[in-house]
């Protein structure tokens, strides 16, 4: 019986490892098991940044970017907000950009490097998100006319701050201050796109 | 369009525009690799599903010290592994793989006509498929194909020493087919 010589075995190896196949399932599958699990929220049509339809995302869920909700609560003091529990993990996110230089100590707390710092930064935030989230789900108050022109001038200015976020993530894509301020921007404007979309009085029981 | 760092960004807040952007690049490269070590279609998809969902979960720890697409191999070569081994479909090869005899031919397989190497690839045991595409197609070494099959080195080249020669036979009904003879006289420069 004839073998392959190990230079033609070696030619079809090649050829295989340069085989360019079909994936082995469509998009809609990897996307409806990506979805039940939460990994996808929103829409693809309403994905886009600037999306066309943001009502669409209006739907979205993102219990890790909830913090908006507090975010825009507190600062448009919307009824039925609480201003004093949304208050501190504001300020809590705001803490870095106030300290981009080489400063070891913040406030009370004191940092040995910059990993300490960061994961610091990262627990703060984890904490945050979790919170707002609660807040969000456990604070809620009627839609009114009023709020929803908050919530549209709000949108218009998360829009702005987002694309001067893009611009600085094209500039410093790995910067850790300009990655977690984009990921909050883009919560907030979808919990806030939220919002905007219940009907005037609907009560928001949470996400 | 190339998946850069704002799509990554987009990726893990949950924008599936920018998910299906990433599958779209990586998919038939991470595909390509999940069939080849599972070599069953069926299997494969599955098992594909499952990896791309690790992908996914794992979005957030990617830190961009290696290439997106190197990173994403290495979630499919050990997420494929692992599922192989729940089947069973490893174990048995993971306890015959210091056993000269484990690779044994029958009359069906002498006969086997395959039509391509993905087909000749099926009829390999788990594992010496498994060595032979970390090896051979991947190009992982045999260091790290014992780290990731929990066998040493030494196994990890006999089985892929049985694993080509097996694949001679089962191809050789191509010899007087049209496949070149390229590099005659080369060694196989696969990496050890």
């Amino acid at each position: 019986m004839s073998h392959l010589s190990e230079e033609q075995l070696d030619h079809l190896i090649d050829q295989e490892r340069t085989r360019v196949q079909a994936p082995l399932n469509e998009w809609r599958t990897i996307a409806a098991r990506a979805r039940e699990e939460g990994l996808i929220r929103g829409s693809a049509e309403g994905s886009s940044w600037r999306g066309t339809r943001p009502w669409m995302q209006a739907a979205a869920a993102i219990v890790l970017l909830a913090g908006g909700i507090a975010i825009g609560r507190t600062t448009a003091a919307i009824p039925g907000s609480s201003t004093d529990q949304a208050e501190q993990p504001a300020m809590a996110t705001a803490a870095p950009v106030s300290n981009s230089g080489p400063i070891t100590q913040v406030g009370g707390t004191t940092f040995a490097s910059v990993d300490e710092a960061s994961a610091t930064l990262e627990r703060a935030l984890s904490d945050y998100q979790r919170a707002s989230a609660f807040i969000a789900a456990n604070v809620s108050g009627p839609t009114t006319i009023d709020s929803s022109r908050i919530y549209s001038a709000r949108l218009a200015a998360l829009d702005q701050v987002g694309n001067a976020m893009e611009g600085a993530l094209r500039t410093a894509p790995h910067d850790p201050v300009i990655n977690q301020y984009y990921l909050a921007t883009m919560g907030a404007r979808v919990a806030t796109q939220q919002l905007a979309a219940r009907p005037v009085g609907l009560r928001l029981k949470g996400f | 369009m190339p998946f850069d760092q704002l799509d990554l960004k987009r990726a893990i807040a949950g924008d599936e525009r920018a998910m299906q952007r990433l599958w779209s690049q990586h998919a038939p490269h991470i595909d390509a690799v999940v069939r080849r070590l599972c070599g069953d279609p069926e299997l494969a998809a599955d098992v594909s599903q499952e990896v791309w969902m690790q992908i996914f979960r794992a979005l957030p720890s990617y830190r961009g010290d290696s290439q997106f697409g190197t990173w994403a191999h290495r979630i499919a070569v050990n997420r494929t592994l692992n599922a192989l081994r729940k089947i069973r479909r490893l174990a048995k090869l993971e306890v015959d793989i210091e056993d000269d005899s484990a690779v044994t031919e029958n009359e069906s397989e002498r006969t086997f006509v395959a039509e391509s190497i993905e087909q000749a690839m099926a009829k390999l045991s788990p594992g010496a498929r498994a060595v032979f595409v970390l090896h051979d197609v991947e190009g992982y070494t045999h260091g790290e194909i014992g780290e990731e099959l929990g066998i040493t080195p030494g196994g990890s080249k006999s089985q892929l020493f049985k694993a080509r020669a097996k694949l001679k036979k089962l191809l050789a009904h191509l010899v007087d087919d049209s496949i070149p003879v390229a590099g005659k006289g080369k060694e196989h420069v696969a990496p050890v």
